[in-house]
């Protein structure tokens, strides 16, 4: 493994957005970050601003007031960047699949790496997702991520 | 050759130069991060090298590497310089600190207003970088920091200048000197003036309870809100070298410098200050809250002016002094 593909896999940044959830997975995304789970451990920070994050964890189901807003988000982030879907609605909309506004998964809008089910997942889920995320990127052949 | 070319080289470049400081700018972060998570009963980065040691290098090395966005509708010439001024003037100033031995690789008389100087300079490139980019966090971040600037910057003077009437020198190396030759400290002549400076610095570093310009929670990532890549690598880097400065003249002007203890070498006394200074940095950081810009203003000159004027007026009337 290389130095650059080190440094990238060690040092995973965070942004968290919801697209339009019930708000159960952000509480649980937020205990993940809380001292009890303490996951600067693994180099992971939340980060406020897309410019400064490697990883964006979406939760919820993509409304169709918030598809552009994730496109745009998603396009303002550096790359290589990567995406973890947490929760069932951010997989497939799942509870909220066929309401009127909902266009279901994250998936159909921006390219997706690791996928964490559950409704909610809990929080040691969502670490084991983003580790499968560092394992993924270390493991991976070409230098310029996904 | 060697006396005029290599040693001056080396010593620029390795030790206590260019690479030694930048180490020691990793080697804070490390300690200041492992600190909080330890006051917070974590275990903060663990498995970046022993005890993640190199965590602070693997973030820089993949901010170097990703994409280098510049939006549209910034400044381009000040977003491209911005950065690399705010890793270029602490490096600079930390020149002018005497590590290791009585005198310091640059130093003149007078070069305490210089590092004053650049301090505030920085605060000033630091407007800039987030005003040029028209960003609406940005700009909201880089006024606060203009602003807080007005509150710590006289009161952080005035509690540089104590410790340069007590030795009745201006240059930071002559403090140090001073301090060596009557075996005492000036903390211990003026506690007021240290905790002044100590309080000050943080507002500097922007750390809790002083980090108003990059208020995570209220606007996003404050003046850097738009610096991605290797232009946040650099204002990463930049801050830590300023929190190695901050910690370096603490030590210099207030623990006593690079003085020789029993056998231990001069340098080695000097860093274990700057750990210390490092160390109580954290704690302050780890057990306040932020304030809002307007307590902080207000504070800063209802309590910290006054205190640091009564400071002087004390060294003037031969207390402490
Ligand atoms: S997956 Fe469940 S908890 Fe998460 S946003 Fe959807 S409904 Fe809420």
């Amino acid at each position: 493994m290389g130095i650059l593909k080190w440094s990238r896999s060690k040092s995973p940044w965070l942004i968290h957005f919801n697209t339009g959830g019930c708000n159960g997975c952000d509480i649980e995304l937020l205990a993940a970050l809380t001292p009890k789970y303490d996951v600067e451990r693994f180099g992971i920070v939340l980060e406020g601003s897309p410019r400064h994050a490697d990883v964006m964890a979406v939760t919820g189901p993509v409304t169709r007031q918030v598809r552009k807003r994730l496109r745009r988000i998603y396009d303002q982030m550096p790359e290589p960047k990567f995406v973890v879907a947490i929760g069932s609605c951010a997989l497939t909309g799942a509870p909220f699949g066929d309401c009127y506004n909902v266009l279901g998964g994250t998936e159909k809008q921006i390219p997706v790496d690791v996928y964490v089910p559950g409704c909610p997942p809990r929080p040691e889920a969502i670490i084991d997702g983003i580790a499968k995320l560092l394992g993924k990127m270390e493991s991976s052949d070409d230098d310029d991520g996904e | 050759m060697l006396d005029t070319v290599v040693i001056p080289l080396v010593m620029f470049l390795i030790f206590p130069g260019v690479a030694f400081l930048l180490a020691m700018a990793f080697f804070l972060e490390w300690i200041d991060r492992k600190t909080v998570a330890r006051i917070q009963r974590r275990y903060g980065p663990l498995h970046t090298g022993p005890s993640g040691i190199l965590q602070p290098f693997a973030d820089f090395l993949k901010l170097l590497q990703k994409e280098d966005i510049i939006p549209t509708g910034v400044d381009k010439k000040v977003f491209i310089l911005a950065p690399i001024l705010i890793s270029a003037l602490p490096l600079t100033a930390l020149f002018l600190i005497p590590f290791a031995g009585p005198s310091a690789l640059v130093w003149f008389e007078g070069d305490l207003f210089l590092i004053m100087f650049i301090f505030t300079l920085i605060v000033l490139v630091v407007f800039l970088a987030g005003y040029c980019t028209t960003s609406r966090f940005s700009v909201i971040g880089s006024s606060r920091a203009a602003l807080q600037m007005l509150g710590y910057e006289i009161p952080m003077g005035l509690a540089m200048i104590g410790p340069a009437l007590l030795a009745g020198s201006l240059s930071i190396s002559g403090i140090g000197q001073w301090q060596m030759d009557n075996g005492i400290w000036t903390v211990l002549l003026q506690p007021l003036g240290f905790a002044i400076l100590v309080t000050c610095m943080l507002a500097e570093l922007e750390f809790v309870p002083f980090d108003i310009p990059e208020a995570e929670t209220e606007i996003v990532g404050g003046w850097r809100t738009e610096y991605g890549g290797r232009k946040l690598a650099l204002l990463k880097l930049g801050h830590d070298l300023e929190l190695v400065l901050a910690s370096a003249l603490i030590t210099a002007l207030y623990l006593g410098g690079a003085q020789q203890i029993w056998i231990i070498p001069s340098i080695f006394v000097f860093l274990a200050k700057m750990l210390l200074v490092t160390l109580l940095f954290s704690l302050l950081r780890a057990v306040f809250a932020r304030m809002s810009i307007a307590q902080m203003l207000s504070g800063m000159w209802k309590y910290m002016v006054p205190l640091a004027i009564i400071q002087i007026l004390l060294i003037q009337l031969g207390i402490g002094g």
